[in-house]
């Protein structure tokens, strides 16, 4: 993030550039022009000035914001005022960054393609008949378009590190409980965190060092100390051990996509880093075990959405009772992927299913903790692919729900298992003529982003992927 | 077989209970919004009774808003466990019970499911005479606890509520939040009671207990406990065999006569609902019922709600949202320093040290705050120089005798009089000196009551002339906060002139002028002659009509026990 020139300068260049090319992406679904602005007058006269100041954001619609709608793109809380302001982005804007506008993603956060939107899908900077990946694809499509260089986006099963690799940019999914989840509308508690999405690994870390910490009011958020996230990134990668699994190097990935993640190994035994072989076999499982937690997460998690306080309520006919009212608000409320996957849930957690279903799948998720670490204990961070394939077409996969699902093979075990890990452009598939950009994602222990993060920028230094823009 | 009625040899109440106790920390259980259960709470306030006006984000359960333990509230339960001789588990976690309602705002609540944080307990129920009445000479029932766990309130719609609905004051339906995460304790017995007076008495216990130990309030009115007991019966046959009936929940009773009229009338019932529809315990048939005290014709019976068979599946999973609690012994040793005594080693104790009486005892402990009161009391009137065990006896003289029939009139407790403990010691120790005769020391007691109750009139007034079901107690009790376990220092030294002072500028003071008592002693001999004359025989009850006699002629401004000994004095001396 460029630091120089004055706050009412860059806001008015982001907004320009979002009005220029929104119609084109439609990653926002609210803009603060007026309020941007104003702020960044106020930013430009304060003598106090954090470490982000004048900068412009963006933030999912999942992110509680004390002004302006959280939707979570849903019809469900189409009409939503939160009445306070999540504690990440509070933490942003102490730190001086001024909100342009709230991102697109699929509703409720569930969804690997950004389409399933009540504000309909957004389109890849790079190619706008494909999908920007999801669910932050909004954010990831802001940041890849040049309107804002961070936004932040929410990754529970991949969905900030999936969209970052099929836009071509950097994004941070960091260790369970890094960030504060207060203000995030709720998908999976327990695989949920905010992440950054940016183009650089840097202002990855800046962003990191200001939205980390423990906050009392989420008890799941970590005590743990942050270090210094920028001070190491130049430190160069020799003699650390990488992590290669076996099962990443499935036949069923796309051959580009295999094409860049040999780049990016050899890119890494180029720089002095030693690559490592080593099974994770229950990486296969992970989307089993996924589909499971997650949707019982959720159907818990969405039940509040019942049409009495707030949000959609549906009219209703003489005759009907509180079980219309409940059924016909939910029904109207919520997009088809997130009932699937709320049926999904309430099946998973019934008496007599809870035992086979959910039980199993905390058995597998404990097992593929011990897979990590059993790998850590001998490598500084492991190497994969962000994602099986680039940017697929819009509407190519709506129809194909466990297709869709099988896209995240490489991020949701990450989740299951509580670990910071990232996405940094690696290269370029090419498909029907147009250059799709592909990612590689990092893996590393608990609490060690600092390492990651530095990992990731002598890649990016080597390889200088980052660089390179869409034409929008 | 098909038994009849004529077939019935014997029948068993089997009874275990659960009770709900509204913990009273001053903020809910997983969230800052202000808990209606906390002491400091006003329900008459307007502003903190207006509907949703104890919320915020999370108790609204807003998106994103999140839970946060309340400490307070662990603590509370764990105090409640150990006095209960409860294990306390070394790890409990968070489980959502999940139901929609719209009481209910995050269609699920946080509750305890496999881990609950208190388990295998138990407490001696005493025994009770027929009135009720506490008896510690009857044999205890040793009654197990299976658990204790933690969980939040929901919320109350308003049309369900006296006055709501159509035609009532408030209109429409409101869903009010204000009670909605109160942390509630729900405690869960074996099904061991075998008689309505045994559970009532168990019921009277607990509550007691949770106040002494400053975990609640126990405003029945206010819904601080709530109980509901699991009824059935095993009837045995003739011929030698039993069958058990089905198992009746009846839901939400919050008073003690509810609880007892409940299971009297399914004691009653449920012999005859086996003859008719022959259903036995079994899976599936137990019953949730609700309590209507205007049913048949005003003497109340159980109402069906539900039947298992469309009973929820409430979906139980660990909150992920929440971390478990680690419970070590250094906490657990820290709220066990706190137990205070309780209260049936209060009672046993007041019998022993004061020579007390079982009825003078039980009325002593029967309310914490009546307890705390007379403690207070007699601690000040040791602090004033009267013998501890003297102290005990003439404080509960006074407070049961002044003290109690003044309450009763006025519809409150002892300690909401307005008199103070030391004040009240201070008029035991003019007793005591011989400065204040009997019913001048009652007159005393009336004044200084009298003093702070004109200035409560009005508002007294105004609570109780409300509808009876929301009459609660007006003048605030001790604050639980403060509710220490033992008497601290008592400054009563400070406070006796100024009773000292009343009492004389009333007259009330007993005149020790020699002379003028030699006078009345000298008048009553000489009207009541032969009453004179049997006292120097040696009959020394004739002495009663002498002393009244003197007394009269006091114009009551002398003390029975100083004119008693002077007349005495004056017969056997010569």
């Amino acid at each position: 993030m460029s630091r120089a020139g004055n706050a009412p300068e860059l806001v008015r260049a982001s907004i320009d550039r979002l009005k220029s090319v929104n119609p084109r992406l439609n990653a926002f679904v609210e803009v603060f022009e007026s309020r941007a602005l104003a702020d960044a007058q106020a930013s430009a006269i304060n003598s106090k000035r954090g470490p982000l100041a004048g900068i412009p954001i963006a933030l999912k619609d999942n992110l509680c914001l004390a002004y302006g709608k959280t939707t979570c793109a849903s019809n469900m809380l189409r009409n939503y005022e939160s009445p306070y302001t999540a504690t990440a982005v509070q933490k942003l804007i102490d730190a001086g960054a001024i909100i342009v506008g709230k991102t697109n993603m699929d509703e409720f956060a569930m969804g690997s393609s950004c389409e399933h939107s009540c504000f309909g899908p957004t389109f890849n900077p790079w190619d706008v008949s494909r999908i920007p990946g999801g669910s932050s694809g909004g954010s990831a499509a802001a940041v890849a378009a040049g309107i804002v260089p961070l936004a932040l986006g929410s990754d529970t099963g991949g969905s900030v590190r999936q969209p970052a690799s099929h836009c071509g940019i950097v994004g941070v999914k960091p260790t369970y409980g890094r960030v504060s989840r207060y203000g995030l509308v709720a998908y999976a508690s327990s695989l949920d965190q905010i992440g950054t999405l940016t183009r650089t690994v840097e202002d990855a870390a800046l962003a990191l060092s200001v939205i980390c910490g423990h906050d009392p009011l989420d008890t799941t958020s970590s005590q743990e100390p942050l270090p210094d996230l920028l001070g190491p990134l130049n430190t160069p990668v020799e003699g650390l051990k990488l992590a290669v699994p076996r099962q990443a190097r499935s036949d069923a990935n796309h051959p580009d996509v295999a094409r860049v993640f040999d780049e990016a190994i050899a890119t890494y035994k180029q720089l002095g880093a030693t690559i490592v072989d080593v099974d994770l076999p229950l990486l296969d499982h992970g989307i089993a075990a996924y589909y499971i937690v997650a949707p019982a997460e959720a159907s818990s998690n969405l039940a509040r959405f019942d049409g009495i306080r707030y949000g959609h309520r549906a009219k209703l006919e003489q005759g009907d009772d509180l079980f219309d009212l409940y059924c016909k608000s939910r029904s109207e409320g919520f997009g088809p992927e997130v009932q699937r996957r709320i049926m999904l849930g309430t099946h998973v957690l019934s008496s007599g299913y809870y035992d086979a279903y959910y039980n199993t799948a905390l058995k597998v998720r404990r097992r593929i903790k011990q897979d990590f670490d059993r790998v850590f204990a001998d490598c500084h961070a492991v190497l994969m692919p962000a994602s099986p394939s680039p940017a697929w077409k819009v509407g190519e996969k709506l129809s194909d729900p466990l297709a869709m699902y099988l896209e995240d093979i490489y991020t949701v075990t990450i989740n299951l298992a509580g670990l910071p890990a990232m996405s940094i452009p690696a290269g370029f598939a090419s498909v029907e003529g147009k250059q799709l950009p592909v990612g590689v994602q990092l893996v590393s222990p608990a609490f060690d982003e600092a390492r990651m993060l530095r990992i990731a920028r002598q890649f990016e230094r080597a390889t200088d992927q980052s660089a390179r823009t869409p034409n929008v | 077989m098909s038994y009849t009625a004529a077939d019935i040899d014997r029948i068993k109440l089997i009874v275990g209970m659960e009770v709900h106790v509204e913990l009273a920390t001053r903020t809910k259980m997983f969230s800052r919004a202000p808990s209606p259960a906390c002491p400091e709470f006003d329900p008459h306030d307007n502003a903190s009774v207006t509907p949703n006006t104890l919320i915020d984000a999370t108790v609204l359960a807003l998106p994103g808003a999140l839970p946060v333990m309340n400490k307070a509230a662990v603590d509370m339960a764990i105090k409640v466990g150990l006095a209960l001789q409860c294990q306390i588990a070394p790890i409990t976690k968070w489980d959502r019970k999940s139901y929609f309602y719209p009481d209910l705002p995050k269609a699920y609540q946080i509750s305890q499911y496999d881990l609950p944080i208190c388990f295998d307990g138990s407490t001696d129920v005493p025994a009770v005479d027929d009135k009720g009445q506490v008896d510690l000479e009857g044999e205890p029932t040793r009654i197990g606890i299976l658990r204790a766990h933690l969980e939040e309130d929901a919320g109350k719609l308003l049309h369900e509520a006296p006055g709501g609905g159509a035609g009532g004051a408030i209109d429409g339906s409101i869903a009010d939040y204000n009670r909605a995460g109160t942390p509630l304790l729900e405690i869960v017995t074996q099904p061991e009671f075998t008689s309505s007076a045994q559970v009532v008495s168990f019921c009277k216990q607990l509550r007691n207990i949770c106040r002494f130990l400053g975990v609640t309030e126990g405003i029945m009115q206010r819904g601080h406990m709530r109980f509901e007991p699991n009824i059935n019966l095993q009837i045995t046959m003739k011929d030698g065999k039993f069958i058990k009936t089905p198992i009746v929940e009846v839901k939400n009773l919050n008073s003690f006569k509810s609880v007892q009229a409940a299971i009297e009338y399914e004691f009653q019932e449920q012999p005859r609902r086996y003859f008719t529809e022959r259903r036995e315990m079994g899976p599936g048939t137990k019953q949730t019922r609700g309590w209507d005290d205007r049913a048949e014709g005003g003497r109340g019976a159980t109402v069906l709600q539900r039947e298992k068979e469309d009973a929820h599946d409430y979906r139980y999973f660990p909150d992920p949202d929440l971390v478990p609690v680690v419970v070590n012994d250094e906490w657990k040793e820290r709220i066990r320093a706190t137990i205070p005594e309780l209260p049936l080693a209060r009672f046993a104790r007041f019998m022993d040290e004061f020579a007390l009486g079982k009825k003078e005892a039980a009325a002593l402990i029967d309310e914490r705050d009546v307890c705390l009161f007379y403690e207070r009391t007699f601690a000040a009137m040791e602090s004033l120089g009267i013998d501890h065990a003297r102290a005990g006896k003439l404080a509960a003289n006074i407070l049961l005798q002044s003290g109690a029939k003044r309450a009763n009139e006025q519809h409150v407790e002892i300690h909401q009089l307005g008199i103070s403990p030391e004040q009240v010691a201070s008029i035991g120790k003019l007793r005591e000196d011989g400065k204040l005769n009997n019913q001048n020391a009652d007159e005393l007691f009336g004044l200084l009551c009298k003093d702070i109750h004109h200035r409560d009139t009005e508002t007294q007034r105004g609570h109780t002339d409300s509808d009876s079901s929301q009459a609660a107690p007006s003048s605030p009790s001790t604050p639980l906060s403060s509710l220490c376990l033992c008497v601290s220092v008592v400054n009563a030294s400070s406070v006796f002139p100024s009773v000292e002072q009343l009492a004389k500028d009333r007259s009330m003071l007993t005149v020790r002028d020699d002379a003028a008592m030699s006078k009345w002693v000298d008048q009553a001999i000489a009207e009541n002659a032969q009453a004179a004359a049997d006292v120097k025989a040696g009959k020394l009850a004739a002495v009663g009509r002498l002393v009244g006699a003197a007394m009269k002629h006091s114009g009551g401004s002398g003390d029975a026990k100083t004119l008693r000994e002077a007349i005495l004095a004056r017969l056997t001396a010569g």
